[in-house]
C-alpha cells in the first residue's frame, strides 16, 4: 500500500490524484466537470496537462474506469480499489489532523 | 456553442497512443473552459510538460507502464544518446589535447599518457559495442524493411543522412585545412580555421542529435526478440562502462597535466601561470558528466527491468 501511495501522491492534499479520487467519490464525473468540482471544493484550478495526467496514471492502476462517451466527453467513475485507496489515504490524512488539531489545541478553543 | 478555435494543436506533444485514447476529450475539455479564446500560456506550458512525460513513458524511459522489453529499448537508447554526447565532447577533447606532450614536462608524461591511453581503448570499445548492438539488430531492421518498405524508412532517416553527409563533409574539409598547418599554425591557429571549426562542430552537433533521435525512432520500430533485447541491454550497459572509462581518462589527464603543466590550458609558455579550469575543458567535463548520468540511469533502468522479469520478459509492473 505504501508503495503505491507514493506512486499515485495521495499523502498531499492538494495532489490531483487525490482531489480526482474525492471528487469521484461523489458519482461519475468528465474532465471538465472534475476540475469544476475539485476548484469548487479545494479551490484548486487544475491545469489540462494536470488533470489529464492524473486521469490517465488513475485508469491505468485500475483505481477509476472510463464510461460510455456522452456528448463527445466521457465521464469517469471510481473503482472498488479506487475507493479502498481513498479510503485508506484519508484515514492517513486523518490521524494528522487528529494529532494537529489536539497538538494545538485547537478542540479546547484554545487558538480557535 | 461552435468550435471556431481548434483546441486540438496543443495534443502534439503527446504520443499517439496517448492521443488515440484522451486526445478528444482533452481538446472538449479545452473547449468547455476556454470556450472560443486562446488557450492560456500555463496552461499550454501544462500540456508540454505532461505530453513529454507521456511520451516518456510510452517509450519506457519513465515509469513501469509499459512492458520490460520496451522499458529495456528504452534505456539502451538513452545510453546510446549519452555515447552521442561523448562522441562530440570526446572529439573536441582530443582536438584540445592533441598538443599536450609539448608543453608537459618529460617525467611527468607517464599518468596523462596512461589516461589518454585508457581515453583511447575505452573510446575505441564503445565503437566496437555500437557495431556489434547495430549488427544483432540488422535482422530486425532487414525484417522492418521488408513489411514497411524502404520508403517508410527512409521517411524517417533522410533527415539523418542529409545532416551526417553535410556534417561529414564539413569535417574532412576542416581535418584537411587543419592538416595542411605548420607547427606554429597549429598552436596558434588562425581566426578563420577556429569559425569553420565552431560551425564544423556545431553540424557535428547536429548531425548527432538527428542520428540518435532517427534511430531511437527506427528501433522503437523494430520488432526484436526477448534473447535480443537483453543482448541490447548488456550491451548498453557495457557501453557505460566504457564510458566511465572515458571520463575518468579524461579526468585523470585533466588533473595531471594541471597539476604538471598548467601552462597548457594558458599561453603555452612554460612556468607561466594558468587557470587549470579553462572554460572549455569546463563545458567538455560537464558535458561528459551529463552522458554519465544519462548513462547510469539507463543502466539502473535496464538492470532492474532484466532483474524484474528474471528469465523472461515479463509485462508492465503494477507497482513501483
Amino acid at each position: 500500500m505504501g508503495k503505491t501511495e507514493k506512486a499515485m501522491g495521495l499523502r498531499r492534499a492538494n495532489d490531483p490524484p487525490l482531489l480526482i479520487l474525492t471528487s469521484l467519490a461523489e458519482g461519475p464525473k468528465h474532465g471538465y466537470a472534475l476540475a469544476q468540482d475539485i476548484a469548487d471544493f479545494a479551490g484548486v484550478q487544475l491545469s489540462p496537462g494536470a488533470l489529464y495526467g492524473a486521469i490517465s496514471r488513475l485508469e491505468e492502476r485500475g483505481l477509476i474506469e472510463a464510461l460510455p462517451e456522452i456528448e463527445r466527453r466521457r465521464p469517469y467513475q471510481v473503482t472498488a480499489a479506487g475507493s479502498a485507496e481513498l479510503a485508506q489515504a484519508m484515514r492517513e490524512m486523518r490521524r494528522v489532523v487528529d494529532v494537529g488539531t489536539h497538538r494545538l489545541g485547537l478542540l479546547k478553543g484554545r487558538l480557535a | 456553442m461552435g468550435r471556431t478555435i481548434d483546441h486540438s494543436d496543443g495534443l502534439k506533444w503527446y504520443p499517439r497512443s496517448w492521443r488515440d485514447r484522451y486526445g478528444e476529450e482533452l481538446a472538449m475539455f479545452l473547449q468547455d473552459r476556454y470556450g472560443e479564446g486562446p488557450v492560456p500560456v500555463t496552461a499550454r506550458l501544462s500540456m508540454i510538460r505532461s505530453g513529454t512525460v507521456e511520451r516518456l513513458r510510452a517509450g519506457g524511459i519513465i515509469g513501469t507502464s509499459v512492458d520490460s522489453d520496451r522499458r529495456i529499448r528504452g534505456a539502451s537508447l538513452l545510453v546510446l544518446c549519452a555515447w552521442g554526447m561523448f562522441v562530440v565532447a570526446g572529439a573536441v577533447f582530443a582536438k584540445y589535447a592533441e598538443h599536450w606532450p609539448l608543453a608537459t614536462p618529460q617525467v611527468d608524461q607517464r599518468v596523462p599518457e596512461v589516461a589518454m591511453g585508457m581515453v583511447q581503448v575505452a573510446a575505441a570499445a564503445g565503437f566496437l559495442i555500437l557495431v556489434v548492438a547495430g549488427l544483432i539488430t540488422l535482422p530486425a531492421l532487414v525484417a522492418l524493411v521488408r513489411s514497411d518498405g524502404w520508403k517508410s524508412i527512409w521517411a524517417t532517416a533522410r533527415w539523418m543522412v542529409i545532416s551526417v553527409a553535410v556534417a561529414g563533409t564539413a569535417a574532412i574539409v576542416i581535418v584537411a585545412w587543419n592538416a595542411q598547418l605548420g607547427p606554429s599554425q597549429s598552436i596558434n591557429t588562425p581566426w578563420s580555421l577556429k569559425v569553420a571549426g565552431v560551425v564544423g562542430g556545431l553540424l557535428v552537433v547536429l548531425g548527432l542529435a538527428v542520428s540518435s533521435g532517427t534511430i531511437v525512432a527506427i528501433v522503437y520500430r523494430l520488432r526484436l526478440s526477448d534473447q535480443v533485447t537483453r543482448m541490447l541491454g548488456v550491451l548498453a550497459m557495457a557501453m557505460s562502462g566504457a564510458l566511465v572509462l572515458i571520463f575518468g581518462g579524461a579526468l585523470t589527464w585533466w588533473i595531471t597535466t594541471a597539476m604538471h603543466a598548467p601552462w597548457f590550458f594558458g599561453s603555452f609558455v612554460p612556468r607561466s601561470q594558468s587557470s587549470p579550469a579553462p572554460l572549455a575543458m569546463v563545458v567538455l567535463g560537464l558535458t561528459m558528466l551529463s552522458g554519465l548520468v544519462l548513462a547510469g540511469y539507463g543502466t539502473v533502468r535496464i538492470a532492474v527491468s532484466m532483474g524484474r522479469s528474471g528469465g523472461a520478459l515479463a509485462p508492465a509492473g503494477r507497482t513501483e
